[in-house]
């Protein structure tokens, strides 16, 4: 979900998919009195009661396909307005960090409210298992979509980073341990981890409301694809899915919850045993033949 | 293993009492937005958002004092569905008090955190030419509609009811 911080280090382990959490984390809440920005907790206070009072705004795009605006954009757009704007001199750089390791810090919390639902609707994961399990593979779509397009765009061996999944911590590990740190392939996942963090929640959740209003799947399919990406992801996609489904709400969290947990652990392996090496075939297959020109990188650095 | 253990050397008690002030300052904002927004009774809420505060810090704790290269989300998961699943006599209790603080009210106010956070890659997604933005839309997109159509196919071929 946070920019800078992993691109800036040069791990190529996978095992330190938890360091970079953890060591984030400790760096920038442990070694100093957090209550010192109390500027940054007060501004989130003003920014969550402004989002609360104002509620969800729906937009009808036409008759049957309607968008809700949820209250978790206006806090998120509004944060990072607040961290550009010049007038507020209280949130900087500084307070953007201690703002990266608190949120590692409550992804705790919301882990914690998506399992107690999960536990309490743990005989339905179970008759679900296949669901969820074969979604995951659903996950590999991203390769025949948005690969062919990458090249066309010119891009060359980032495509291979770029297109493997929807590129998050995880995978950003998994490509820079298997291609090393300044290979193109990591180039190429370093700019959909950063595009990614700036508009994939935003973009998410918007396309959940189109989707839950004009597709007539499952409602559990759609809690179960609002867990592909982060932890913020889930939670933008998952906000139009409850207010589509009202009656739905625990079941919707559950799967939602433990979608996102099957992305986060099982979807490694799916990255590594099967979504890179199919990239690099279909890559193998498709450059020749739509590939551009070689053009000057602005996909990487 | 070496490094993980490494790792924990710089989590003291004041470092917890840290994570627990986080926590807290966390909790009340949840838990005024909370009833704002859905007008639960404050004083639920704010036993639930303790119990959810209580999870985390077991499962952050753990990650750093036990020898397993296990990470944080894994421990909070499972205590959490250990402690709602039906039967345990946790349960009720838990289930009750966590359902009225709302998933929204927790999503809001910790996406005003990432918000603030990724404020300091704003300069970085600039430089990104659209191309970049056109294959990140499409790979969210196609992930996302991938899953939930097989997600679907197989709901209803095991004759899931809607």
């Amino acid at each position: 979900m946070v920019g800078g911080g992993i691109i800036s280090k040069n791990d190529d382990s996978m095992n330190d998919i938890q360091h970079i959490y953890r060591e984030k984390t400790d760096k920038r809440i442990l070694k100093k009195n957090p209550w010192k920005d109390y500027g940054l907790h007060l501004s989130v206070l003003v920014l969550a009661v402004i989002a609360m009072y104002i509620g969800p705004i729906e937009i009808k795009l036409t008759d049957s396909v309607e968008i809700a605006v949820m209250p978790l954009l206006y806090t998120m757009v509004l944060g990072l307005v607040f961290y550009l704007a010049k007038p507020v001199t209280w949130i900087e750089r500084k307070q953007s960090r201690v703002a990266e390791g608190a949120m590692m810090l409550f992804i705790g919390i919301l882990i914690a409210k998506l399992a107690v639902s999960s536990g309490q609707s743990m005989h339905l994961l179970f008759e679900m298992g296949p669901a969820l399990m074969l979604q995951e593979l659903g996950h590999l779509a991203t390769i025949l979509i948005a690969l062919p397009v990458a090249l066309l765009l010119g891009f060359k061996r980032e495509t291979i980073g770029m297109t493997n999944s929807i590129g998050r911590e995880p995978e950003v590990a998994v490509v820079v341990d298997k291609y090393g740190f300044n290979s193109p392939e990591s180039r190429g996942i370093f700019a959909l981890f950063i595009v990614g963090t700036m508009i994939g929640t935003v973009f998410i959740s918007f396309l959940t409301s189109i989707c839950v209003s004009i597709l007539p799947l499952h409602p559990y399919a759609f809690a179960m694809a609002s867990g592909v990406g982060s932890a913020s992801m889930n939670a933008a996609s998952l906000g139009p899915t409850l207010a589509a489904f009202p009656a739905l709400e625990t079941n919707i969290e559950a799967f939602a919850g433990f979608s996102n947990l099957l992305s986060f652990s099982v979807g490694i392996y799916i990255v590594i045993f099967i979504a890179l090496p199919l990239t690099e075939k279909l890559y193998e297959l498709l450059e020749p033949r739509i590939g551009r020109k070689p053009i000057v990188d602005e996909g990487g650095e | 293993m070496v490094e993980l253990i490494d790792g924990s050397e710089n989590v003291s008690v004041h470092g917890i009492f840290n994570w627990i002030l986080l926590l807290t300052i966390f909790s009340i904002i949840t838990v005024v937005a909370n009833f704002i927004g859905y007008e639960h009774p404050i004083a639920d809420s704010l036993i639930g958002m303790a119990i959810l505060s209580l999870i985390t810090l077991a499962g952050v704790w753990m990650e750093r004092y036990l020898p397993l290269n296990i990470s944080s989300i894994i421990y909070i998961s499972v205590i959490g569905i250990a402690l709602a699943f039906p039967g345990m006599p946790t349960s009720e209790v838990v289930s009750y008090y966590v359902s009225q603080v709302e998933l929204l009210s927790i999503v809001t106010v910790f996406l005003a955190y990432v918000g603030i956070g990724m404020g300091k890659s704003w300069n970085e997604f600039k430089t990104l030419g659209s191309r970049a933005i056109i294959i990140t839309i499409l790979v969210i997109a196609s992930t996302y509609l991938g899953s939930a159509l097989v997600a679907h196919i197989v709901l209803v071929m095991t004759g899931v009811p809607a």
